[in-house]
């Protein structure tokens, strides 16, 4: 009896701590883009703890729930950036070539204000990476942009655990405007693989050392004075991508280093996530659709460098049209308020519908983290990421009007002028009465 | 008065002479009459006298209930307040620097060799080691009512160990209570070489954590069966972690900000450490997370928000307001909830601010007598030292101040203190700070052009100067850098740039002059040289 009051009084407490449970709001008489289930007109939407309860026409609000009237508006699901590095304290662990011991998640920056500029262009969820100075990187992490939560808060745990790798230009330092006195290796594409297989096979003789001893420790007479190998926090993300626990997040443009990578990946029994930027991606197209291989690229804005001379404005749609899983990133904190804009990009360029070409930024990257189950459309059962357009999201003269979280309102901007309307006038009146009336000029 | 006053000088001069004659010298008895004592332990005491003798607190109580020596040098206090001595448990007073110096620095950069191996390791450094005595610096303390400091060592990954002193003069052994107090910990980073960034800094103490348990648990298992296991190989930095991992002697965190100090806690937690948590200007605001925690707490009296605060990023005005507004309720947030804690001042560098920022912690709805504790009691039982300090009980050793105006009111002025017994008179002037003094003020924007062979680059200077001290930020198209070291003495500027170029981080540094409007010189790096001319951007108000 005892015990089932305490698990009571638990239960309550769980339930009154704030961010164990979304909100409830109803949406209502939008233009819904469902993305995976067609588009609703005169839609509503019952958010009930969070959660996508109900869609559909002329639902019947409960008493008492907020209301969203979003009559003329079009509403779809929360925008997802598959690869970006806002929000973090940090980037790049550029000291050392290999840095796989490093885990963003330790250098979240819950009040990067860029999180904000996010959410003014609809954008939801994150995938907020260690940048490509190095052949691998560190551990990447998925937030909720919930503005003004803490970490904790944005944390997304049941995303993919991701790791990233970088080929090219960057982990060679092709690009560094000072010739450092002491250069690092790799300096070349073929060091790059070379030193990223090398690390392989020590995370293998690693993985290996450790089946070892856990074999040896069943032996009642050893385990006494038996030695558990030393822990090694480099080599330990690498053990659990080749046990499938991780998979891998990889920076490229080249096709033929891009092709290498796969063969890596065979070589090991690790899984990719994605390929990030991959501008040669449309030469590849066949084997990566193939392999069912996913990548994370700019709509545009190509020959930035040497290696990204390549890229074609069609990529992003004829890669997708051939069966490849794409996702539109924007890889800053200025240009995620405007992937609805890179998105619609591919209509223009490649001739993708509507629907495919929102996709790119919402299931798809969904998909690539492994959280399409919870995000990334309108369904019943779906966490309530939503963003409401004044016109329709691919438009060029649309915007974003309010951004949802789990059926909390972050971004209002109709809230947000009236908020900035009020500042001013405030500042005004403080001015007028410094400014003594009348006398002398 | 003036006969007292030599005789006073007499003593002490008499008394540092004769310590190394003596051995044990027998100090001066005082009686200290009248006085309102705040015994912190203990209800006040309207009229109370207190006996001094030989360094230690002999009695105290109702004044009728005290019988005066004969021997003892009678002290009129009539209207004045007694505390025990302040305890400022964070600091880097009579630090000697041990930075590298600029020219240091540089050659460094220009050098072929790979950067020195393990440089954040410094966990061989010791405070006591370290210390440089300043008359001046001494005198402000007792000015401020500090008699006892913990001194931290200067910032690294893995700083040091602080030393614990009684500021009864200037000679060192007889000032140190303890010489290895707690290895000091820093969320910072190795410039240059590994870890170059914060992840790197969090992953490095993981690492070496992890490391020193397994090499205790292979010494310990070759003690065991040295026949059947090999020895394992001699490593100094491990060794000197033990203590720390292994035995859990007192390991303190600075902690800049909110995220660090939770970065800290998951430390302690996934390592069972005898963690502190220090700086914390934003414990309030994580208070769940301290609630939890439970952890010795030393709260920094230092309310300029952290710069990854979203207070510090919003505008000018915001940040400001957030200082003044929001950031002084700090302590008090975390008393509310019943948190124990001691002030310290961390990052203020000046007594007397320090003094002054804990009576607006007061303001912002600290009560008095919880402030009197956090600088008294509670910092004296982190450290273990509160059997002989921390407050006005007889057999404590006589840290005592002597106020006009009760603490933490604004014009409270400290008349006496008494260190280890020993008596200082306060002078109430203001010390004058040493070193050059600059010219001119250079806080403001300025707007700066780079001319090198690679061409010009145009940026964006923010200057704050305190003193002959610069800091700031510089934003140009390849990102935002920091000025980490300024000084302008005279018309000669110089400073270090913390810059980042194509997630490289490299040291910068400038020499030149300045003048009301213009700053011009060069700024050198690894590999060459460019010309740097800068104009004030007039103030739009």
């Amino acid at each position: 009896m005892k015990k089932i009051v305490v698990l009571v009084i638990v239960f309550i407490g769980l339930l009154l701590t704030p961010g164990w449970a979304g909100q409830d709001l109803f949406i209502k008489n939008g233009t819904l883009l469902t993305i995976t289930k067609g588009i609703i007109s005169g839609g509503d939407i019952l958010i009930i703890d969070g959660k996508i309860r109900q869609i559909g026409q002329d639902l019947a609000p409960p008493e008492g729930i907020p209301v969203v009237d979003a009559t003329g508006l079009y509403v779809m699901p929360g925008i997802i950036d598959s690869h970006t590095h806002i929000a973090l304290s940090g980037t790049n662990e550029g000291s050392v070539a290999i840095s796989s011991e490093v885990r963003m998640k330790d250098v979240i920056n819950a009040e990067d204000t860029s999180i904000y500029t996010a959410l003014t262009g609809g954008v939801t969820m994150v995938h907020t990476m260690h940048g490509s100075a190095n052949p691998i990187g560190g551990e990447n992490v998925v937030l909720k942009l919930k503005w003004g939560k803490t970490a904790e808060d944005m944390y997304v745990p049941y995303a993919y655990r991701t790791l990233k790798f970088a080929l090219g230009e960057n982990p060679k330092r092709a690009n560094m405007m000072v010739v450092s006195a002491n250069p690092r290796y790799p300096q070349t594409r073929m060091g790059v693989v070379a030193i990223i297989r090398r690390e392989f096979e020590k995370a293998r003789a690693y993985m290996e050392e450790w089946k070892r001893y856990n074999q040896l420790k069943k032996n009642k007479k050893l385990v006494s004075f038996l030695l558990p190998p030393r822990r090694n926090l480099r080599l330990e993300p690498l053990v659990l991508m080749m046990e499938g626990k991780m998979v891998a997040r990889c920076h490229t443009y080249q096709a033929d280093e891009t092709l290498e990578f796969i063969k890596l990946s065979k070589e090991f029994g690790f899984k990719i996530g994605a390929f990030e930027h991959a501008w040669e991606a449309y030469k590849i197209a066949k084997e990566l659709a193939a392999e069912k291989i996913g990548i994370s690229v700019f709509a545009d804005s190509w020959a930035y460098k040497m290696e990204a001379y390549q890229g074609i404005a069609y990529m992003a749609a004829f890669c997708a049209k051939n069966g490849v899983l794409v996702s539109i990133n924007s890889d800053s904190g200025e240009r995620i308020r405007r992937l609805f804009n890179d998105a619609a990009k591919t209509m223009r360029y490649g001739d993708l519908s509507e629907e495919e070409a929102l996709k790119l930024i919402t299931i798809n990257p969904a998909i690539q983290l492994g959280v399409e189950k919870r995000v990334g459309s309108l369904e019943v059962g779906k966490d309530a990421d939503i963003a409401i357009f004044k016109e329709h999201p691919l438009s060029a003269f649309t915007r974003c009007e309010k951004t949802i979280i789990e059926g909390e309102i972050y971004f209002d901007r109709a809230k947000y002028l009236e908020e900035q309307k009020k500042k001013e006038q405030k500042k005004k009146e403080k001015a007028e009465k410094k400014t003594p009336k009348g006398g002398l000029k | 008065m003036r006969v007292l006053k030599n005789y006073l000088i007499f003593f002490f001069v008499w008394g540092l002479i004769a310590a190394p004659l003596f051995g044990e010298v027998v100090k001066p008895t005082y009686a200290l009459v009248g006085c309102r004592i705040h015994p912190v332990n203990g209800t006040p005491i309207d009229k109370g006298t207190i006996i001094i003798r030989n360094g230690k607190i002999e009695a105290t109580g109702p004044a009728e209930k005290i019988s005066i020596p004969e021997d003892a040098e009678v002290i009129d206090a009539k209207e004045l307040e007694a505390y025990p001595g302040l305890i400022d448990a964070y600091t880097q007073y009579f630090l000697e620097s041990t930075s590298p110096s600029t020219a240091q620095r540089q050659s460094r950069m220009m050098a072929a060799s790979p950067p020195e191996e393990r440089s954040w390791d410094k966990t061989g450094f010791l405070v006591v080691e370290n210390l440089k005595f300043k008359k001046t610096t001494l005198d402000s303390l007792h000015r401020a009512g500090i008699t006892t400091i913990l001194v931290s060592p200067p910032q690294q990954i893995f700083a040091g160990l602080s030393a614990l002193i009684n500021l009864n003069g200037e000679k060192l052994p007889a000032m140190v209570l303890q010489d290895k107090v707690a290895l000091h910990l820093y969320f910072t980073t190795a410039r240059g070489s590994y870890p170059s960034s914060l992840m790197g800094t969090v992953a490095l103490f993981r690492q070496s954590f992890y490391d020193a348990q397994h090499y205790d648990l292979q010494k310990k298992t070759f003690l065991r069966y040295p026949d059947k296991v090999s020895r394992p190989k001699y490593d100094a930095f491990l060794e000197r972690l033990l203590p720390y991992v292994i035995e859990k002697k007192p390991v303190i965190f600075n902690c800049a900000n909110l995220e660090d100090i939770k970065r800290a806690i998951r430390l302690i937690e996934e390592f069972d450490l005898n963690g502190y948590i220090a700086g914390a200007n934003e414990a309030w605001r994580v208070i769940e997370w301290i609630k939890k925690a439970r952890r010795p707490l030393l709260v920094s009296v230092d309310f300029k928000p952290p710069i990854t605060s979203r207070y510090a990023n919003m505008g000018e005005e915001i940040k400001e307001k957030a200082e003044k507004e929001i950031y002084p309720h700090n302590p008090a947030e975390l008393q509310k909830e019943k948190i124990s804690f001691a002030l310290v001042s961390g990052k203020i560098s000046k007594p007397g601010d320090f003094l002054k920022n804990v009576r607006l912690a007061v303001e912002a709805g600290l009560p008095a007598e919880e402030a009197l504790k956090a600088l008294t009691i509670i910092p004296a039982r982190y450290f273990g030292v509160d059997s002989y300090l921390g407050s006005i009980e007889p057999g404590k050793i006589a840290n005592l101040i002597l106020t006009k105006g009760e603490l933490f009111t604004a014009d409270c002025q400290v008349r006496r203190v008494f260190v280890d017994g020993l008596s200082f008179e306060v002078k109430t002037a203001e010390a004058k700070s040493t070193g050059k003094a600059a010219a001119v003020n250079l806080s403001g924007k300025w707007k700066a052009s780079l001319v090198s062979q690679m061409g010009t680059l145009e940026s964006t200077w923010e200057l704050t100067q305190e003193g002959n001290k610069v800091s700031g930020m510089i934003a140009s198209e390849m990102g935002n850098w920091e000025i980490s070291e300024g000084t302008l003495s005279g018309n000669k500027l110089t400073m270090v740039i913390m810059a980042n170029i194509m997630g490289q981080d490299m040291e910068l540094t400038f020499e030149g002059e300045a003048s009301k409007d213009k700053i011009r010189g060069t700024i050198s790096f690894a590999g060459g040289s460019a010309e740097m001319t800068a104009t004030r951007i007039p103030d739009a108000r």
